[in-house]
């Protein structure tokens, strides 16, 4: 095949498909509840014994306690992600915090929270 | 010789059909609101990870050509170009996919390269085209040699594989339950392939076949889609990232980091690179045995349930893997 067709039918073929998927809402960020999220948790890492769960008033992101320390699940698409709060770094944005994990597979998550959240979230990610 | 013989770059010109495809299923997904999700962002990855690896095929496959014109070079044998050599060409190259997709599974260098197959939580018609950047880099092209040794042009070959590539598209759907039950048996079916995306316990390392499911049957790999375990898409550590330059790479970033860390003994170094995935040498990680061992330790039930036989399992004490164990 011609390398202009070719091009021509990838670069309009995702752009056109990405245009359908917004267009028909989904890109929407998952939202979670304290159970939803507590399951969620489980669904990443099954052997873990849950303590306790804080979610954000965004219901995007939430802190979960466990038995091996406490861990970040965030919304990531219509999906999840798990991580445990080991080796990382927080930076205070305007609209909550930014989590920099030193991990290649998931650099960064950034946490919409309010004043009063960021300084309870602050006090319980420390390890 | 028939040094000049040409074919169709099939899947080039099947990219048409994938994105009508692509049109089909969601408009079915969203009519029926069942039968499968989709994300923007996840798809949008899914479609360049395709799209890299048709580029990266442009501009590495002289690689992998130049090897299997040497090897064309070399053989005395060649068995032409009828009709039967090629359907025979086309059966004999999806048991070279079995096991170069069961290395891939099973040796972290070609899983590195292979693991970004399985790196979304979506599993849709969108998911077969996630495909590797970084296949060449993983030499399984070796795997081809007898076949063209065999007397099989390289241009066959790789035109078997192309197909092969294709036959795989259809089956990354939720839209299709089960197949005729003779299809189901023959055939890698939607079901099959699910059950082969899984991060479940019990469907991890299982349904490896390309086309034929039988190489798994044949060689004890075969695991039935349970509806009592739904399937769990994605990877047992799921990425945080839709970034297809660290889709592509992250796992190659993981060797790099594990192999060049102080303080390992050179049989430590290799095994990171060469050991399945999963392996630690302090045991901090878990293979697909002791994710296995873990669940049934869990849910005894399941024990020897399809992909939780004993042979499936490493004990719980013996976290260190084996390949540590020899004479150092
Ligand atoms: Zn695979
Ligand atoms: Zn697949």
């Amino acid at each position: 095949m011609p390398l202009e067709i070719l091009l021509v039918l990838v670069v309009g073929g995702i752009g056109g498909i990405a245009l359908l998927l917004h267009l028909s809402g989904r890109s929407e960020l998952l939202v979670m509840s304290r159970e939803e999220a507590r399951a969620a948790w489980l669904r990443h890492v099954p052997g873990d014994d849950i303590l306790d769960v804080t979610v954000s008033h965004t219901g995007h992101a939430a802190l979960v306690q466990t038995n091996e320390g406490p861990g970040l699940i965030w919304a990531f698409g219509a999906d999840t992600v798990a991580r445990h709060l080991v080796d990382f770094d927080l930076l205070d944005l305007e609209e909550g915090l930014a989590v920099v994990f030193h991990d290649y597979s998931a650099p960064r998550v950034h946490l919409q929270l309010t004043e009063a959240e960021r300084q309870r979230w602050r006090e319980l990610m420390r390890p | 010789m028939k040094d000049n013989l040409i074919y169709p770059d099939v899947v080039q010109w099947a990219v048409p059909f994938f994105i009508a495809a692509i049109l089909i299923e969601f408009a079915w997904i969203a009519l029926k609101n069942r039968g499968g999700r989709y994300e923007t962002r996840d798809a949008i990855t899914s479609l360049i990870m395709g799209a890299g690896n048709v580029a990266s095929g442009i501009l590495l496959g002289f690689i992998a050509w130049g090897f299997f014109m040497f090897l064309w070079e070399l053989t005395p044998l060649d068995l032409g170009a009828s009709v039967w050599v090629v359907v025979l060409c086309f059966v004999l190259d999806d048991l070279r996919y079995y096991w170069v997709h069961r290395f891939g599974h099973r040796i972290r260098w070609v899983w590195a390269s292979h693991v970004n197959h399985h790196s979304s939580q979506h599993y849709n018609l969108t998911t077969a085209l996630r495909q590797t950047w970084t296949g060449t880099f993983t030499f399984m092209m070796i795997v081809r040699a007898p076949l063209i040794l065999l007397g099989f042009h390289p241009a066959m070959v790789l035109f078997a594989g192309g197909l092969n590539l294709i036959y795989q598209f259809w089956i990354h759907t939720e839209a299709i339950g089960k197949m005729p039950r003779w299809f189901e048996a023959v055939m890698n079916t939607p079901s099959h392939h699910r059950a082969h995306h899984g991060r479940n316990a019990r469907y991890l390392d299982c349904n490896y076949a390309g086309v034929f499911i039988i190489w798994d049957k044949m060689f004890g790999t075969f695991v039935a889609e349970q509806d009592h375990d739904r399937v769990d898409y994605g990877l047992v550590h799921n990425l945080g990232t839709f970034n297809p330059i660290r889709v592509a790479f992250h796992e190659w970033v993981g060797i790099w980091q594990d192999v060049t860390q102080p303080g390992l003994t050179l049989r430590q170094r290799l095994a990171y690179a060469f050991a399945p995935p999963g392996y630690s040498h302090d045991g901090s990680r878990a293979t697909s045995e002791m994710i296995k061992a873990d669940f049934v330790a869990q849910h005894p039930e399941e024990t020897g349930t399809p992909g939780l036989a004993s042979r499936n399992l490493q004990a719980k004490g013996d976290r260190v893997y084996q390949f540590d164990a020899g004479p150092s």
